[in-house]
């Protein structure tokens, strides 16, 4: 099948300005060179630490930020040269799910209103089958109808996801944008709109671009993992050979500080050391070089291509020496609390 | 029995009853207490021709005449009389419909045309820097002096005084809503938005203006208390309305050579600014608090 999403060399550099006269000093290279691609049904996740470009490349997808550089073909057409207007039909195609439940609905609106509005505006019902069509999306994503008529203050934090889930799916959308779409909710409704957003896919062959931090929550949603350090992807790969093998070192340490399962499961040393460089001032060569506990002098120089190691994609020069002892592997399991929660909704699932 | 019928109450799967903003309001008694004063006020402007016991221009010969509960005061003249020996209460009635009147549609101009240059500065960063320093050189301009400046123009009157007063509320709503409006901007809701679709135009209509509406409401309220002492002040220095209309500034003007003797000439209509400023403050409060969905629980 044809890819849905085509990125290729996507790149966001915000300038800094400074003074009375607004002159630049500097760049923030918070997105460079990314390219993926994604096809329906399929899940891709987007990890990385804070500050590593994950939002930004997801906002940059979209279009919601302008990107600086690099191609957006979403279902074969070009995204990134399209006119404001133009822009604006295609959100149609391609939605987002924000992370703060709290802050990302209008709370002057009640929810019939902020569902209506993009069904309307897209043409998907007229004021005569608004009604029906707003309480057919509520349900949909686990509410009741007559929650339509409230106010955003007036539901709990996993309620009002369920709402801007209804919200990015009301103009039925091929691709939707997760950024962190879980992070803000405690862990057993996580597991609850995990299941969702899993449903949903099934029944509505959504593509997703699953931003996330958290590692356990991504295993259990993702077909491929793509990890992030300053902006650029370090490690592409199916999920299970991303948990079960990881080729980059910063994947390994990302795995290794990932909190355990088992708190008896001692941890030798912090895995890596140093707090990440300013995206402003970037270290020479390979980004993560200052940090890494295989840098040799190449590193410091010359930047690595991403490259196919076996059937994945990374950046480092030294991906194919077989692994050293310096990184203990680590599960990466996520809370025990939330796969108990999952193991539960995939037996209820699985018994109808 | 008991459990059960909590449980069984919790499965029925139906809306909770809402309160809803009149109620709330109707609720908070010093709100209630303010809004029916200064609606009685407003009628009372309103209806000045017809509530008005004399021609507020007719001089009689009980000059300085005290209000009836005083000493020397009688019923037939209630507030009193001034220095010409009008009646103070058909005065007060008459200047409190001018003075409404100058300070409602001064802050009306003032507060459209500032807070619509706030909230799209808010919206557009570029036109930011533009609109902020335009502001900066109205703000240097005291409204006194732009009253003195529009009365040189356009000689004295009302409608110059409004123009003054509109001119001067302009770049502290332009400031105000630029802060609500940069506040509101900030929000994910508003890239939801964008997500969407939506055109700019709905944006600010539907997002930004219905958020920044009530807090922009509040500060009018404030600022309408501050146009009427400002508009108030105008007169009193001899810019506002010509005698012999009456308006509370021009009243209290008018009274001040006779303070040591006729103190009830500055008091009376001094009070009535203060009731009014004062009202206007107590309701703008209470229906921001009503208003507000966030506030509300």
């Amino acid at each position: 099948m044809a890819d849905l999403l085509e990125i290729q060399g996507l790149t966001k550099h915000f300038p800094v300005r400074r003074g009375v006269l607004r002159r630049q000093i500097g760049t923030v290279q918070a997105v460079t060179d990314v390219s993926f691609t994604l096809k329906r049904d399929e899940t891709l996740a987007i990890v990385g630490e804070s500050g590593c470009g994950k939002s930004t490349l997801g906002r940059a997808i979209l279009r919601l930020l302008e990107p600086s550089a690099g191609t957006i073909r979403l279902g074969g057409e070009d995204v990134t040269s399209l006119d404001r207007r133009a822009l604006r039909a295609a959100r149609k195609r391609m939605q987002i799910i924000f992370q703060d439940p709290y802050g990302s609905l209008n709370p002057r609106m009640t929810v019939r209103e902020a569902l209506s509005e993009p069904l309307l505006l897209h043409g998907m019902a007229t004021p005569a089958t608004i009604r029906g069509e707003v309480d057919r999306l509520i349900t949909m994503c686990g509410l009741s109808a007559w929650h339509a008529e409230r106010y955003p203050h007036e539901f709990s934090g996993g309620q009002r996801q369920r709402v801007g889930i209804a919200r990015a799916l009301a103009t039925r959308p091929s691709l939707i944008v997760c950024d962190e779409p879980v992070s803000a909710l405690d862990v057993s409704v996580q597991a609850q709109i995990v299941n969702l957003l899993q449903d949903l896919q099934r029944e509505l062959g959504l593509a997703y671009v699953f931003i996330s931090h958290d590692l356990g929550v991504v295993r259990h949603i993702a077909n491929r993992v793509a990890v992030m350090y300053l902006g650029r992807i370090v490690e592409e790969a199916q999920t299970d050979q991303l948990y079960g093998n990881p080729r980059h070192p910063y994947t390994r340490a990302l795995l290794a500080a990932a909190p355990r399962a088992d708190p008896a499961t001692a941890r030798h040393k912090p895995p890596i050391e140093g707090g990440t460089p300013s995206a402003m001032a970037l270290p020479s060569g390979c980004a993560f070089h200052p940090r890494c506990p295989l840098a040799i002098e190449r590193c410091r120089t010359e930047r690595p291509e991403i490259r196919a190691v076996d059937r994945n994609r990374v950046a480092c020069h030294r991906a194919d020496e077989p692994v050293t002892g310096t990184l203990d592997q680590a599960p990466g399991q996520g809370s025990p609390a939330l796969l108990r929660r999952l193991a539960i909704l995939e037996r209820r699932r699985a018994a109808g | 029995m008991t459990t059960m019928d909590v449980r069984n109450a919790a499965l029925v799967d139906q809306a909770p009853a809402r309160r809803s903003w009149w109620k709330a309001l109707l609720a908070d008694r010093g709100a209630m207490l303010a809004l029916l004063v200064l609606t009685l006020i407003v009628l009372a402007a309103v209806f000045a021709p017809l509530l008005a016991p004399f021609d507020p221009n007719a001089n009689s010969r009980a000059v300085m005449q005290p209000p009836a509960w005083s000493e020397r005061g009688n019923w037939q003249h209630i507030l009193g009389t001034d220095g010409q020996g009008r009646d103070i209460l058909s005065r007060i009635l008459y200047g409190t419909r001018l003075t409404l009147l100058i300070a409602l549609v001064a802050i009306g101009i003032g507060g459209v045309i500032g807070s619509g240059l706030g909230l799209l500065s808010s919206m557009y960063p570029r036109l930011d820097p533009w609109v902020m320093r335009l502001n900066d050189m109205m703000l240097s301009f005291p409204a006194i002096l732009l009253g003195l400046a529009m009365v040189a123009v356009f000689g004295p009157g009302v409608w110059p005084i409004i123009l003054a007063l509109a001119v001067a509320s302009i770049p502290d709503c332009a400031r105000i809503a630029r802060s609500i409006g940069i506040g509101v901007m900030s929000q994910e809701y508003i890239e939801a938005g964008r997500a969407v679709g939506l055109t700019d135009w709905t944006i600010f209509r539907k997002y930004l203006l219905r958020n920044s509406i009530s807090s922009i409401m509040i500060f009018l309220s404030l600022r309408f208390g501050q146009v009427i002492l400002i508009g108030a002040a105008l007169s009193f220095l001899g810019l506002g309305a010509r005698p012999p209309a009456s308006e509370l500034g021009m009243m209290a003007a008018q009274g001040r050579d006779f303070l040591l003797f006729a103190p009830h000439i500055v008091a009376v209509p001094s009070v009535a600014i203060f009731i009014i400023v004062l009202c206007a403050n107590v309701t703008g409060d209470a229906l921001r608090d009503v208003l507000d969905p966030r506030l509300k629980s």
